[in-house]
């Protein structure tokens, strides 16, 4: 077994009884064995040695291993075992005190130093390393440093002397090996002491006590052969002499505290082991916990009687998060772990820092639990996490005198100690932001017109309290830029959601209790609102509305205000305080989106005008401009409300005209550019995907943009007919159009769109009353109208907007009709009344769109002929062209001229040559003339 | 000023040619001097136009007959079907051939004559158009083209024209070679790129005899339609199709005009680079070393591509027809707006 080992010679039995070992089947994992389980194999190897042997086999096991990652430069891995080999060192303190420090420790040291700073030297091949190793380095290096304050001058002398040390060795390896002789002929006994030892463990403490008389020789025997065997191997060679004379006091204290543990605890052998492994450092353990075996154990993660203390559970913490990240750590069985750990140390009362302490961790457990970010995560997982959160809140409300946060160092905790303000360390912040995401991703990821969405929404209510609850806290604790963060989650889920506990309020005060019942009843009916498509969706969203309305309840009855002023506090603040500019735009954006949500038109305009945001939304990443473009929509769709229709218009515009409105709302992927991006960009614009009941409605949006489209361009089409150079308004308008007139049979209008160019064309006539049905009627009720919390308004503004727009028109494409016209009959003809049809024809006669005259004391439009007819329009725009047409033409002769008359005519010509043609033609004219 | 003089010149030439051309047409290989039309055939390409064709969708199809001295006579045609895309691999060759056979067996002339086309609003002077003819023209020396107008049709007076290439314009196609120089020499411009056929329609004399019947019976308002003021849409029409024609042609000038700049300028460079050589071998003759060996001065300065002409004709000539409809309709209308206004005067 201990082939690396020369030693082995001197210390008892006894104790090394305690530290009963298995073999170390390979370095760095002597203790994967789980114990009781494959007893024949492991106790063929098993031997019985003193606790000095163990603590130096360790390690020399652990120096092997950093010189082996020396020699191939795997710095982190020499990291990782300088680290264990420091915890080892402190460990094996109590035999080095006696011992002094080992040679072999100080030449590692020594040359791990000198390794380090050629490594560090070398700038090249630091260029050459990667991340991780360089990062393992300089820590490494740091840490060495530290470490090697303690020894300096064991150190220098080492340096100064690395040969004598040798020697030093050598002689006392030739000791050894002298005493070895002498003392072969027990080597029987040895053996055959370690024969029964194997043949009968459990027994094996009594025959120690037994045999404690004999064991020194035995040992003796027991290095001799070895040290026979494997007498080229130096390290730990050294300590063999030194330890040797030591071996009587060693003996001593190894049997008194072996009997004293005896007397005292009779504990059964498993348990005992269990607990000397508790002992071992910590980075064995990582073994321990994967497989099978550990899962039976797993209850008994403690001693029986043990007396578990805080120190005991945080080293046993760090065990377990020390598996954390690692290639094949189970991470479930991880998460029962710590749960497990989080009961133990409520049983034993250790105190609320310890339980938060180990809850930060079963959280962060839960969050790692999925390797791939994309992949979302399990409902019980997720349950899990909800429920493992409100406790942590819980237990932070309840003890707000406990510091937590995530710069306090894991040396500067305070656990337990009751004198001292509690120090723990962890951010709650982080874990509730990484919280939402993740409830973002389960939502992207659920079917939104399933059962489950609902299921999952229901958990909106939850993820809003914690948010909620988190928020107070920090109110109480927290900086401003965490403050700022928890606001922005605040905000986040606040914004999308119609305020109708608010709108009710103020139907009530505005229409008396009369009108309550029926604007409750329109709220039911408009609570569908733009989120959702379809009437199964419709359900969802309800469900959804109900329950954040519970939510918003609660909040307002926590807070006693409703969403507009607790946006408006968040965002204030948050324009404040926020230093990072990404929260602020976000904050202004949801604000301005849920300004725009609750009709106050004025107060998000100016807002989103005195952002600026329209002017450097482009250097923002994705998500921000999403919300941008959200919020843009949400803004046209509240000026269409308001009947705002021209800034309605070009609020949504940008949106509309591209086509890709489903993209620009990340509302979904467009099959189109599927070719032309790859996997890995369609995972990260899926990420992007806002969750289903965030959406807006496409078709709304589309309707309300042709809608008001339609307004606009059907009487500038009327004005402008016979122009050449007219420009269209829009073009996905003029697109609907040409679509429809394609159309070889015109059936009624099925969908939307149809029906607003049905409705467009009965416009183009001045027929405001078919333009009328088309646009509201059952179909777009359902389909749009509808969606809208004031549908009713919304329609009235229609039909309005509809009759001024069309006695427009009617007025440019018939005006050339009529000589005069009564104010009366127009009136009459668009029901509207007097004053307005007088409004809208003294504003057109102003603009100078219509040419005519109002005649006060008859009440009539009297019509200038000043305008061209069409075949006149047509005439002027033919002489204009045949114009140019001779214009060019007589520049080919003056090329002709130029040719003969040489160049630098040509040139000067050329000077004034645009724009003067008829200067030139008349001086053609002379020319000829003078012919 | 000389090139003016030059260009109203050739104008002055393309009249005299014209005018000589119907002559040497007469003398010469005689072709054909007037078409006589059967009123079936009238019929037969209003109707295919009424049933396919539809706003400025053509219509076309063959015509047959026999020529007869310097007559050509039409008495039966067939149309081409409508062209689509998807059946690209239509043989419109194999399907003339089969046609015309079937037609000889039902005892109906199968003489290849020629081919008419339906137009829209008059914009028939196409390179389609020159193309088609001149193949025709170049296979069966006596082939025309009918053109029916059946927007003018509809108006109240039929409307068909007969043409045929000029001999000229023959001998330019058959060259290809569309350079300005080479139409400069052919002596072609717009006027005189095709002539029109008179046309004559001929009907038995029992269809003569039962027209004269209908006419009697049928009531003066079926005919109103000659009379009708509505002048607009038709006017209209024709000045955006004459607008756009103008366009082009502007185009056309503005690419030529490029062109010779780009002529110039580079005979600008010869000239200087000639210069520079001459001077330079007067010096090296001077110090009594041999002149530099003469290069070809082509070779150096490539001259550019000349923009081929013959569409700027045919757009000349297009606008040409497009002016002489819309004059014929102005006087026609005219008329009736004085005719209005007397009658309303007289009415008062």
């Amino acid at each position: 077994m201990s082939r690396f080992f020369t030693t082995g010679s001197d210390s008892e039995s006894e104790s090394s009884a305690s530290g009963d070992e298995t073999a170390p089947k390979a370095p760095g994992g002597p203790y994967s064995k789980p114990l009781l389980l494959s007893e024949d194999e492991e106790d063929t190897k098993r031997v019985v040695r003193s606790a000095r042997d163990k603590r130096y086999e360790e390690l020399t096991n652990l120096i092997r291993s950093i010189r082996n990652a020396m020699k191939i430069r795997d710095v982190s891995r020499c990291l990782e075992e300088f680290e264990l080999l420091g915890r080892a060192w402190t460990k094996a303190k109590g035999v080095v005190d006696r011992d002094g420090v080992p040679r072999f420790y100080l030449r590692i040291l020594a040359d791990l130093e000198d390794y380090l700073n050629e490594l560090w030297e070398d700038k090249e091949g630091k260029k050459k390393m990667n991340k991780n190793n360089a990062k393992a380095l300089s820590s490494l290096r740091q840490k060495l440093r530290k470490h090697n304050r303690d020894y300096e001058g064991a150190i220098a002398a080492y340096r100064q002397n690395p040969e004598q040390s040798d020697e030093d060795e050598e002689k006392s390896r030739r000791d050894s090996e002298g005493s070895a002789s002498s003392s072969g002929a027990e080597d029987d006994a040895g053996n055959f002491l370690k024969r029964r030892d194997r043949e009968e463990p459990r027994g094996r403490y009594k025959e120690e006590e037994s045999e404690s008389e004999s064991e020194s020789d035995e040992d003796w025997g027991d290095s001799a052969s070895e040290s026979d065997s494997e007498s080229d191997e130096d390290d730990g060679k050294f300590t063999s002499l030194a330890s040797k004379f030591l071996k009587k006091d060693e003996e001593r204290r190894g049997a008194e505290r072996r009997r004293e543990e005896k007397a005292k605890k009779k504990l059964e052998r498993k348990s005992r082991r269990e607990e000397e492994e508790e002992e071992e450092e910590g980075g064995e353990w990582e073994k321990v916990k994967c497989g099978v075996p550990l899962v039976k154990e797993k209850p008994k993660m403690f001693a029986k009687g043990t007396e578990i203390t805080v120190g005991l559970v945080v080293k046993k913490l760090n065990e377990i998060l020390q598996a954390r990240g690692k290639k094949g750590t189970d991470r479930a069985a991880q998460i029962e772990l710590l749960q497990h750990l989080v009961a133990v140390a409520h049983e034993h009362n250790l105190g609320v820092p310890l339980e938060l302490k180990i809850k930060f961790n079963i959280v962060a457990s839960l969050y790692d639990y999925n390797p791939n970010l994309a992949a979302y995560m399990k409902p019980e997982l997720w349950q899990k996490c909800l429920g493992c959160i409100e406790e942590l809140l819980e237990l932070l409300f309840a003890h707000p005198e406990i510091f937590v946060g995530e710069n306090v160092l894991e040396e500067s905790e305070n656990l337990s100690n009751p004198e001292q303000p509690f120090r723990v360390r962890g951010c709650v912040l982080t874990l509730v932001e990484r919280m939402d995401e993740e409830f973002t991703k389960i939502m992207q990821n659920t079917d939104p017109h399933s059962q489950e969405y609902v299921e999952h929404l229901k958990d909106e209510a939850r993820v809003c309290a914690i948010i909620a609850r988190l928020q107070r806290y920090l109110q109480g604790k927290g900086s401003p830029e965490e403050l700022c963060r928890v606001y922005l989650r605040r905000v986040l889920h606040t914004y999308y959601k119609f305020d109708y506990g608010a709108a009710r309020r103020k139907g009530q005060v505005k229409d008396g209790a009369g009108q309550v019942k029926e604007g409750a009843g329109q709220v039911k009916e408009g609570q569908g609102k733009e989120e959702e498509k379809l009437e199964d969706e419709q359900k969802v969203k309800e469900d959804a509305q109900v329950k954040e309305n519970e939510a918003q309840v609660k909040d307002e009855e926590e807070e006693e205000e409703d969403s507009e002023a607790l946006m408006e506090r968040l965002c204030r603040f948050v324009y404040a305080k926020d230093r990072t500019d990404r929260i602020r735009t976000c904050a202004i954006l949801c604000h301005i989106y849920h300004h725009a949500l609750h009709s106050r038109w004025y107060r998000a305009r100016d807002l989103m005008l005195m952002s600026h945001l329209q002017d450097n939304i482009q250097h923002a990443d994705p998500p921000v401009q999403i919300l941008y473009n959200r919020t843009m929509v949400q803004l046209g769709i509240c000026a269409f409300r308001q009947g705002l229709i021209k800034d309605a218009h070009n609020a949504l515009l940008d949106i509309q005209s591209s086509g890709r409105a489903k993209e620009l709302l990340g509302q979904g992927l467009l099959l189109r550019s599927l070719q032309e991006r790859n996997a890995e960009q369609e995972k990260v614009e899926k990420r992007r995907q806002v969750p289903f009941h965030m959406h807006v409605n496409l078709e709304l949006l589309e309707c309300v943009y042709l809608v008001a489209a339609m307004l606009l361009e059907i009487p500038y089409m009327a004005a402008h007919e016979f122009d050449a150079r007219r420009r269209m308004i829009s073009k996905q308008f003029h697109h609907q159009l040409r679509v429809g007139e394609r159309q070889p049979l015109l059936g009624p209008p099925e969908s939307m769109r149809e029906h607003v160019v049905a409705a467009s064309k009965a416009m183009k006539t001045g027929d405001w009353r078919r333009c009328h049905r088309f646009v509201v009627n059952e179909k777009m009720n359902g389909k749009v109208w509808d969606l809208f919390p004031e549908a009713d308004q919304v329609r009235a503004m229609l039909v309005r907007k509809i009759q001024e727009e069309s006695l427009r028109t009617y007025l440019f494409t018939y005006s050339s009709v009529y000589d005069s016209i009564s104010m009366e009959t127009l009136a009459a003809m668009f029901e509207l009344d007097l004053p307005t049809v007088h409004g809208i024809i003294s504003k057109m006669i102003i603009n100078e769109e219509l040419m005519a005259s109002l005649d006060q004391p008859t009440a009539t439009v009297m019509m200038h002929r000043t305008e061209p007819t069409a075949t006149q329009n047509l005439a002027l725009q033919l002489a204009e062209k045949l114009g140019n047409l001779v214009e060019n033409n007589e520049r080919v002769l003056d090329q002709r001229q130029g040719a003969y008359g040489g160049y630098f005519r040509d040139q000067k010509d050329g000077g004034y040559r645009k724009g003067d043609g008829y200067l030139r033609r008349g001086g053609f004219r002379q020319e000829r003339g003078n012919y | 000023m000389a090139s003016r003089k030059e260009g109203s010149g050739s104008a002055g030439g393309g009249f005299g040619a014209a005018k000589g051309k119907g002559k040497a047409a007469a003398a010469g290989d005689s072709a054909v001097k007037q078409v006589q039309i059967d009123g079936l055939v009238v019929l037969k390409i209003i109707k295919h136009y009424q049933e396919e064709g539809q706003g400025n969708e053509v219509v076309q199809g063959v015509l047959l007959g026999l020529v007869v001295d310097d007559r050509l006579e039409i008495t039966n045609c067939f149309p081409f079907p409508q062209h689509t895309e998807d059946d690209a691999d239509f043989d419109e060759v194999q399907y003339q051939m089969e046609m015309m056979r079937s037609l000889r067996h039902v005892n109906i002339d199968h003489l290849h004559v020629g081919w008419y086309q339906s137009t829209y609003y008059g914009s028939f002077v196409t390179r389609a158009l020159l193309d088609s003819q001149f193949s025709y023209q170049h296979a069966i020396e006596e082939s025309v083209v009918l053109i029916y107008d059946p927007i003018k049709t509809a108006q109240g007076s039929l409307s068909l024209k007969a043409y045929r290439l000029t001999p000229k314009l023959m001998e330019v196609c058959k060259e290809k070679d569309f350079s300005p120089e080479a139409l400069k020499k052919a002596n072609i411009a717009y006027e005189n790129m095709f002539e029109e056929v008179p046309i004559v329609i001929k009907n038995s004399y029992l269809i003569n005899v039962m027209l004269w019947e209908l006419e009697k019976k049928s009531a003066v308002a079926d005919r109103h339609e000659l009379l009708s003021l509505a002048s607009s849409n038709h006017l209209g029409k024709s000045l955006q199709l004459l607008m756009d024609r103008v366009d082009e042609m502007s185009q056309d000038i503005v690419k030529y005009n490029t062109y010779l700049r780009n002529v110039s300028k580079q005979q600008q460079q010869k000239h200087q680079y000639q210069q520079r050589r001459q001077q330079e071998n007067i010096q090296r003759q001077s110090r009594g070393e041999p002149p530099l060996p003469e290069e070809d001065i082509n070779k150096l300065f490539k001259p550019p591509q000349p923009p081929p002409r013959m569409e700027s004709l045919l757009i000349a000539g297009q606008i040409n027809t497009y002016c002489q409809n819309i004059k014929e309709f102005n006087a026609q209308n005219l008329g009736k707006l004085f005719m209005a206004q007397a009658l309303q005067d007289y009415n008062n």
